[in-house]
């Protein structure tokens, strides 16, 4: 709810703000300067949508710049992502560490850890180091309704988690909806599937566009759709600069999973899409609430995994 | 507590058995538009005795027999002394001249505002013609805005409405509104108060000393009374700014006697909008409105009635697609009855409201969310000057609150079931009883107390958590059930020393509870944030604060210099979990939230100069707030984030000639204090950043400079107009709204910091009318 809540929030204020594309530090008079000359014609409207923006969008946006911040080094901790799910050959874990805000961006795997997961306390099966900090256990494919066990011994430290795989909800169809707010009319993949009755089901979609990832994380509950056939939009949206590049366009291939995650596990990525990727708007920033006892961040999760293709028209 | 209660049934005979006292009472009002004057002055000429009007304007002050010169006088008003034959009890109704607006006068002249002697601390008052020429944000004139530049008193981020006060949260102010509360005082997302100020008479805000017949919120007690309306004569006011046009109405209904006023104000950008011919604009808003509107009748020589509403509703929405409404709305009823030179009696019935409504129209998943906070609120006061040394006041309150914590309305094709939360329900009870006792001419002492018993009423669910905060079991209540009664007894003490009648020192103490809290998700504010009330799980906040403060008035009462320290500590403060969801689907609310305590000490410094053609304050804050939540910064302590180091604010005007008022303010604070992340990490594929600790950074500090000048236009006439020129942040300085951390578009190997500054010179013109 909270989330549609600030996805419909971002609907009013994004295109608001994208409707004169004008960088909001600008004075008003500066920005009434530029939206004469870029129009050509100075209009009554075309004034009172500056000040709109001016008023709402400063929320959001603003004058931005990249600065300096001298930030605390921490401890490094050990950083999980262990998934099994309902497709062949798909346990796999994978094992990093933290790093220092100014270091760069490559997160090497960790070696040499030990790794078991159990399917509803069965023996323990060991998984094998595939390369370096990527663990996996062929041969194993998780059911719904079974409950999983996962042990990691790295460094002399214990993590320990389980994941309960739920039922399989079947993705119906994909497809594309257009939607027009307040000038321009973008299109979204569509997802459409039935939540079976009784609260608790929850799930998580991931889009990718052209083969590449789209960074937006999507994840729903059923509280208030319970037992309900859905339409899910899945509405995204860029940075000023990258909007263009981002959105849809005819002939994009575009390639959803759907995701069947336990309670748990949407409460990892709810809290983590809310306080811990870097945005520092609304909650109070913090770590995502894990699943994994012992120390480590990350989630395990045992989840269905559907995939549906659709090339935009 | 017992000793205080005995010791004011022990000295209640001798206040009966004073001898050979009469009484002199009546209304202090302003002569010109009749309006009744609050804490205007009443002082006998070349002596310390004297006292204030109250709220009403009423006053009594009993003398030994005798002749006297009694001298009334109000801020920016003309002083009045009468002689006085002093045999009998007299009623003396006082009506004071404006100051002519000639060059030598315009300079104000007035005894000192705040009283020397009264232990009164904690306490600033400010009258709309004080705040007239402070530069504002788009040229809105603002009253929240204008007490964030006094000592004590932070704003809550750049433009915000919201207030912080002495380390308190922002849902812990009591903001009254003619003694209605209003919940959210905000228009556009925090940018602009409720409050138009052109319906608003006066301002009184209490930091700490709280007197007793205010209660219900732990930090701050705003009190705002409306304007009455001119009973002498028709006056149309009003003025077209960048953001809104006002007009203000008021005039009398039988001369003298009764009057009318009526206050619109309404942002009007939006009006272009409509203009346009594309479909995708003109069918969007956003707009704000507020309507004040006021009568009172004198009904006799010893009654009056007063009725005054308050209704103000913000609209955004885009197309047909999206829709936020907020708003609230107030109404009053007020009945003052003079029983006797000595005892005045005012009895209030008070009805406040508070509701949003979120629309969603997108197709396959249209609903609307619907949340309200409502209160039925019933007052009787009364205030005995019982004798020259003692002053009571006393009386009683009961509100009844009625909560909507959310409404889902869905359509029949959407996706999203119709459910509603539960209702809630409660009963906020409380009697109280001070006296303001003038122990000798240097002692002056004020104590009494507020008992208060908040139950928590069915119908309705109630749980039981465990301590991940999952419900473990619920326990069902019948309509009017009580699940749970909470008593607090809330003792008020204040002491003054007047060391000469230029300096003094007070020492107050002042327990405070608040059985409602505001729990809100984000660092703004927004008008989606919750208000809940106590419950078995909920505790009453708890708040004690002593406070220690000096008062001086130099160079024949020119400057007024105050300084005050203060130390406070809260219990039952309400945080909410990592991750936890406002709109949850539950009725446990609880199972979001995290309960602990916080502190705040810290000393503010005020130095102002009133009278002269320079005018002005400087403040200065040096304080600390912390807070140690069970469950947050591995228990630990850790900075509010509204804690702030250093807090300056300078406010200057000038009065060049008639023509030409020239003002500027400066502000100066320590950034908030912020969570950074120490470290970062991968999940599936996207850098994630880890957190060690709650607010262990700050933010950069922040500066700003506003410039304004108000020109006097040619008078025609009765028509009076004025040109005002404001420039917000006129050295361009790039504060930090919020710091965000992400992967750097130029070198995806890079992580970066990124500053969000808002407003950078924001030029105003606005023009007013007086007819």
């Amino acid at each position: 709810m909270q989330s549609s809540y600030k996805t419909y929030s971002s609907f009013f204020i994004g295109p608001l703000r994208r409707f004169l594309r004008l960088p909001l530090c600008h004075s008003l008079v500066r920005q009434q300067f530029y939206s004469t000359r870029n129009s050509g014609k100075f209009s009554a409207s075309k004034a009172a949508v500056v000040l709109l923006i001016t008023l709402s969008s400063i929320a959001v946006t603003g004058c931005q710049k990249v600065i300096d911040v001298d930030l605390n080094t921490a401890e490094k901790k050990y950083v999980v992502e262990a998934v099994i799910t309902d497709q062949p050959n798909s346990c796999k874990v994978l094992l990093t560490q933290t790093k220092n805000f100014d270091e760069n961006n490559a997160f090497n795997g960790v070696s040499g850890a030990s790794i078991t997961i159990s399917d509803n306390n069965a023996a323990p099966v060991t998984l094998t180091e595939t390369s370096a900090g990527v663990y996996e256990a062929s041969g194993l494919k998780g059911l719904s309704g079974h409950t999983y066990r996962m042990t990691i011994i790295a460094g002399g430290q214990t993590f320990r988690a389980t994941s309960t795989m739920p039922v399989f909800v079947p993705f119906d169809s994909l497809y594309i909806s257009e939607r027009t707010f307040f000038d321009k009319s973008n299109k979204y993949a569509t997802v459409s599937y039935t939540d079976p009755a009784g609260r608790g089901n929850a799930y998580r979609y991931i889009q990718y566009v052209n083969g590449i990832k789209e960074k937006t994380i999507f994840v729903r509950d059923d509280d208030l759709t319970d037992g309900r056939k859905i339409e899910r939009i899945l509405f995204f949206f860029a940075d000023d600069d990258e909007e263009e590049k981002k959105k849809l366009k005819t002939n994009d291939v575009v390639r959803v999973e759907m995701l069947g995650i336990d309670y748990p596990i949407y409460k990892y990525w709810y809290s983590l899409s809310q306080s811990s990727t870097g945005e520092n708007q609304s909650a109070t920033p913090g770590n995502p609430v894990t699943n994994i006892e012992g120390g480590a961040l990350g989630y395990f999760s045992a989840h269905t995994l559907q995939s549906k293709t659709i090339v935009v028209p | 507590m017992r000793s205080i209660l005995l010791f004011i049934f022990f000295s209640l005979p001798a206040i009966l058995l004073a001898q050979d006292k009469y009484t002199i009472s009546g209304t202090i009002t302003s002569a010109k538009t009749g309006e009744t004057l609050i804490g205007a002055s009443v002082r006998i000429k070349s002596s310390s005795t004297g006292t204030t009007s109250n709220e009403y304007g009423f006053y009594s002050l009993s003398l030994q027999k005798g002749s006297y010169t009694i001298e009334f006088s109000a801020i920016g008003l003309g002083l009045k002394s009468q002689q006085v034959e002093l045999n009998r009890n007299l009623t003396i109704n006082i009506s004071l001249e404006e100051e002519t607006r000639e060059l030598e006068t315009v300079v104000v002249k007035t005894t000192g505002r705040r009283s020397i002697t009264n232990p009164q601390m904690g306490m600033e008052r400010l009258t709309m013609a004080e705040t007239k020429n402070i530069p504002m944000l788009f040229g809105e004139r603002d009253v929240l805005k204008t007490i964030q530049l006094l000592p004590g008193i932070k704003s809550a981020g750049e433009g915000s409405s919201g207030f912080y006060v002495r380390g308190g949260a922002a849902d812990q102010n009591l903001i009254m509104l003619d003694e209605a509360t209003v919940y959210n005082a905000s228009h556009l997302l925090g940018f602009f108060s409720t409050f138009n100020s052109d319906a608003i008479k006066d301002v009184t805000v209490y930091k700490g000393g709280m007197p007793a017949q205010y209660g219900g919120r732990l930090s701050s007690v705003l009190d705002i009374r409306m304007n009455e309306g001119n009973n002498q004569d028709y006056d149309v006011s009003g003025g077209i700014g960048l953001i809104s046009t006002k007009l203000n109405v008021e005039g009398p209904i039988q001369k003298g006697k009764s009057s009318f006023l009526a206050s619109g104000r309404r942002t009007y950008v939006d009006m272009f909008l409509k203009l346009s011919k594309d479909s995708a604009i003109n069918k969007n808003q956003l707009y704000f409105y507020d309507l004040n509107t006021k009568l009172n009748y004198q009904l006799g020589k010893k009654d009056r009635l007063y009725l005054s509403g308050y209704f103000g509703r913000d609209k955004l929405g885009v197309g047909e697609t999206f829709a936020l409404q907020w708003g609230n709305g107030t109404g009053t009823v007020r009945w003052n009855h003079i029983f006797s030179s000595k005892l005045f009696s005012n009895t209030s019935f008070i009805y406040s409201n508070y509701d949003y409504k979120i629309t969603i129209r997108s197709g396959s998943n249209d609903f609307d969310i619907f949340s309200q906070i409502r209160d039925v609120n019933l007052k009787q006061e009364f205030q005995w000057y019982a004798g020259s040394r003692n002053t009571l006041r006393f009386g009683a309150n009961a509100i009844y609150h009625t909560i909507r914590p959310g409404e889902i309305t869905a359509t029949s094709t959407s996706y999203i079931n119709t459910s509603n939360r539960q209702r809630r329900y409660s009963m906020e009870n409380a009697i109280y009883a001070s006296n303001t006792f003038k122990a000798s001419d240097k002692v002056n002492l004020t104590y009494g107390a507020r008992l208060t018993g908040f139950s928590v009423l069915g119908k309705g669910d109630y749980f039981a958590l465990d301590t991940a905060g999952n419900v473990i079991d619920t326990f069902s209540y019948k309509s009017g059930e009580i699940v749970k009664t909470y008593l607090n007894l809330e003792p008020r003490v204040a002491l003054s020393y007047v060391f000469n009648p230029s300096v003094s020192i007070k020492a107050s103490y002042v327990r405070n509870v608040q059985n409602l809290h505001l729990v809100s998700n984000s660092t703004t504010g927004s008008p989606t944030d919750k208000w809940v009330a106590s419950t078995n799980i909920i505790k009453p906040e708890v708040s004690d604060q002593v406070s220690l403060g000096w008062y001086k008035n130099l160079s024949q009462n020119k400057y007024e210099l105050t300084v005050e320290a203060y130390y406070k500590t809260m219990q039952n403060q309400v945080d909410y979990r990592t991750g936890a969801n406002v709109f949850i689907n539950s009725d446990a609310i609880e199972s979001q939230l995290l309960f602990g305590k916080g502190r705040a000490y810290g000393i503010e410094w005020l130095l102002r100069k009133q009278t002269g053609k320079l005018s002005g304050w400087f403040s200065y804050t040096l304080s600390k707030t912390e807070r140690k939540i069970d469950g947050i910064n591995n228990n630990n302590w850790y900075n509010a984030r509204q804690d702030r180091t250093h807090d300056v604010a300078i406010v200057g005007s000038y009065q060049l000639n008639k023509k030409w008022n020239f003002s500027a303010n400066w502000i100066y604070y320590t950034g908030d204090a912020v969570t950074f992340p120490a470290g970062k990490y991968r999940v599936d594929n996207q850098v994630i950043f880890y957190y060690t600790e709650r607010n262990g950074y700050r933010m950069p500090s922040y500066h700003r400079l506003d410039l304004g000048a108000t020109l006097q236009l040619k008078k025609r006439k009765k028509y009076t107009s004025e040109l005002a020129f404001s420039l917000y942040n006129a050295y361009g300085r790039e504060n930090a709204y919020t710091i965000a951390f992400r992967e750097s578009k130029d070198d995806p190997q890079k992580t970066e910091a990124v500053r969000t500054a808002l407003f950078k010179y924001i030029p105003s013109v606005s023009y007013n009318f007086k007819f």
